[in-house]
């Protein structure tokens, strides 16, 4: 499962249109609604949205962990080719923390708390391979390793509660990397944490996304992060994804008017004092939404035409987004 | 000294566990040794000018908290005084002490824990001012409404609960409580971070306004200094129970003098900062039970000497004004640090 050079362009995962709702006794909460994304080996996707936009749940879709009263009714997701929605449940488990990994944003919560480390990482291994225990540990020290902890064969006999909160995220991270996934699903991992140590986690996982060729893609509401870490955005907002493109274009040239926003909305170097761009309003609760582009109660843009479902366009090769009134590539000085 | 509005002057603030009894006995008998001591406030000198925005900045377990509860007054300090409006904050009695009290206001992180969900919204900002007796019992209905006006929130919904709110509502309506005693300084502990992006924008924006309409002094406690460069005039870093830096935001975040302020200015994560390849300060922050001894950053500081392990370095004025406590200063040649990443960008 080594990556070699020749494949280093390969299409790991291609989303296309998934909807996951959840059936609850309020109504029907359409959290991903025809979400599609694809994602390259070695590649970096920032899936970026405000809470509720879906964008975590687009992730548990993936790994084929959304629980009832939750369903996938509809779509595809070919992993490596292969159709994961309608998996067997046997063969999802196969490839959950083996080729498909999972970092979540709380690792103490992801952690037993009664388990030491080197318990919750040799069961990793043994659960996808037959190795020997001693084998098995001599891996998980490797990993611990890579992640940059220091005297990784006393660390391992530690439990969860006697490491900080970065360092249970390395180790969060260590245990997905074990099997060298080819995709690995962060959500939010440095939320919770300091800024110093968020820039030690990041680099990591930079650095072991170009070692290793793997996947990422990292969920996370920090356009700033996003923009240190990424090499392509995909704007989430109420369920679907609004716009995409790499990190340049999504940034510098925004073309759906919530991007532009949220852009607005992160105060930057040279803002200091003056009034920031805001979205007016919040995001429509789940049940309600409006019909058609649903952001266009917030959007200053708005006519009658966006009552109607806006259609996917496409602009450069990468860049695309779905709105009626792009913003215009010339207006673009005015936004800052 | 009307010019500055509070002051706490060499302010510390330890806790500890209170032993139970068996352990008390167990430590008379030498069975246990005494119970940890955090040290969350150590020796800390801060003057909040009125007017001003203070910005006070940290990462976790640094005290700025602790600090902001202090010049509250919900908190006594261990050692130290803060005084309020040139009076020691504990001497005050009777209807000073009330004024005084009254006067600071604070604005927490999480509007959903800090709000009594089982009360209308109308009682939750109203109730302050009736009891303290600004207003009137019957005038609160219309006092309520007005202030949710000023907050940006729409006065029908003064008969509310909390939880028929969004998150950035909740908060108008913390900011709107603690406008209602009508404070001259507000404290905003973390007040944005729990709410997103377009939210916190939102927020922010309400701030400066309210700062413009009512002449309010703030101290703006955040971890994240992208939000504090834009509001701030005068940035404070602390680090573990310390000031290590104090300035005007132009001194700061153009050229910061203290190595833990230019670590931290050069991990900000930036929207304009793209395909980085971050470059880390190495190591944890050490814990508070266990401050390291010297200098509080030199585990971490790649330019510590041996001074630095041994000796604290005074808070002391530098030559452009800006406060800096670190012992490269009485160096004759400083190593190059200050031309951080950012300094050079908006030099550009």
């Amino acid at each position: 499962m080594t990556m070699d050079a020749t494949n280093s362009t390969e299409t790991i995962l291609e989303v296309s249109d998934l909807q996951t709702h959840f059936f609850t006794p309020a109504g029907v909460v359409k959290s991903v609604d025809g979400v599609s994304l694809t994602l390259k080996r070695g590649e970096i996707l920032g899936l970026v949205g405000e809470s509720g936009s879906g964008k975590s749940i687009t992730g548990f879709s993936i790994l084929g962990l959304v629980d009832p009263p939750g369903r996938n009714v509809g779509g595809s997701i070919l992993f490596r080719g292969e159709e994961l929605l309608g998996a067997s449940e046997e063969r999802l488990r196969s490839l959950r923390g083996n080729r498909i990994a999972m970092i979540f944003q709380d690792p103490m919560m992801t952690l037993n708390p009664v388990l030491s480390i080197k318990t919750h990482m040799i069961e990793t291994v043994l659960a996808h391979e037959s190795v020997s225990r001693s084998e098995a540990l001599a891996r998980s020290i490797d990993a611990l390793r890579m992640v940059g902890i220091s005297q990784p064969e006393k660390r391992i006999e530690s439990y969860p509660h006697e490491f900080s909160g970065g360092m249970r995220q390395r180790v969060a991270i260590a245990i997905a990397l074990l099997h060298k996934p080819d995709l690995i699903i962060a959500d939010e991992p440095t939320t919770a944490l300091d800024v110093t140590i968020q820039s030690q986690i990041l680099s990591e996982m930079q650095k072991l996304c170009r070692e290793l060729g793997l996947g990422l893609i990292w969920i996370s509401h920090d356009l700033g992060v996003v923009a240190g870490l990424a090499d392509r955005i995909a704007v989430m907002y109420a369920g679907r994804i609004v716009e995409q493109g790499t990190v340049d274009e999504v940034l510098d040239t925004p073309r759906h008017p919530y991007t532009a926003g949220l852009i607005g909305s992160a105060p930057a170097a040279n803002s200091r004092g003056s009034r920031l761009t805001q979205i007016r309003g919040a995001a429509p609760h789940p049940l309600n939404r409006p019909e058609g582009c649903a952001f266009r109660t917030r959007c200053d843009y708005a006519t009658d035409i966006c009552r109607q479902e806006p259609p996917e366009t496409r602009g450069s090769n990468t860049q695309s987004w779905r709105c009626f009134h792009p913003l215009a590539t010339s207006n673009l000085e005015t936004l800052p | 000294m009307t010019d500055i509005f509070t002051e706490v002057r060499n302010v510390s603030k330890r806790f500890s566990a209170k032993p139970d009894f068996a352990e008390k006995l167990a430590i008379k008998l030498g069975a246990a040794s005494t119970p940890p001591v955090v040290h969350a406030l150590d020796g800390v000198d801060l003057q909040v000018r009125r007017g001003e925005v203070v910005g006070l900045v940290g990462e976790s377990g640094c005290g700025k908290s602790t600090l902001g509860r202090i010049i509250a007054g919900m908190l006594p300090p261990t050692e130290g005084e803060v005084y309020v409006e040139g009076a020691e904050r504990s001497q005050l009695r009777g209807q000073a002490a009330r004024h005084a009290r009254l006067n600071t206001q604070i604005i927490f992180q999480d509007p959903m824990s800090s709000l009594n969900p089982r009360k209308r919204v109308v009682d939750i900002v109203g109730e302050a001012p009736v009891a303290h007796g600004l207003i009137r019992r019957g005038e609160k209905q219309a006092y309520v409404e007005n202030l949710l006006q000023t907050v940006g929130l729409d006065p029908s919904m003064a008969d509310r609960y909390p939880h028929q709110f969004s998150g950035g509502q909740r908060q108008r309506i913390g900011i709107a409580r603690a406008l209602a005693v009508k404070p001259e300084f507000l404290i905003c502990d973390e007040s944005i971070a729990a709410l997103d992006i377009s939210i916190q924008a939102q927020v922010i924006n309400l701030f400066m306004d309210l700062r413009r309409q009512l002449d309010l002094t703030y101290l703006f406690i955040s971890h994240d200094l992208s939000v504090v460069n834009h509001i701030a005039d005068r940035v404070v870093i602390m680090y573990l129970g310390r000031i290590v830096e104090e300035g005007s935001a132009d001194q700061i975040f153009d050229g910061p003098n203290h190595p833990y302020t230019a670590a931290l200015l050069s991990e900000v994560p930036r929207i304009d900062r793209r395909h980085r390849t971050f470059q880390t300060i190495k190591g944890e922050i050490p814990s508070p039970m266990n401050p390291p001894p010297g200098c509080h950053f030199h585990p971490r500081c790649p330019f510590a000497f041996d001074r630095c392990r041994a000796e604290r370095p005074a808070l002391r004025t530098l030559a452009d004004g800006r406060r800096s406590a670190c012992h490269l200063n009485d160096l004759d040649q400083r190593p190059n640090f200050s031309v951080t990443e950012q300094a050079r960008e908006n030099s550009l």
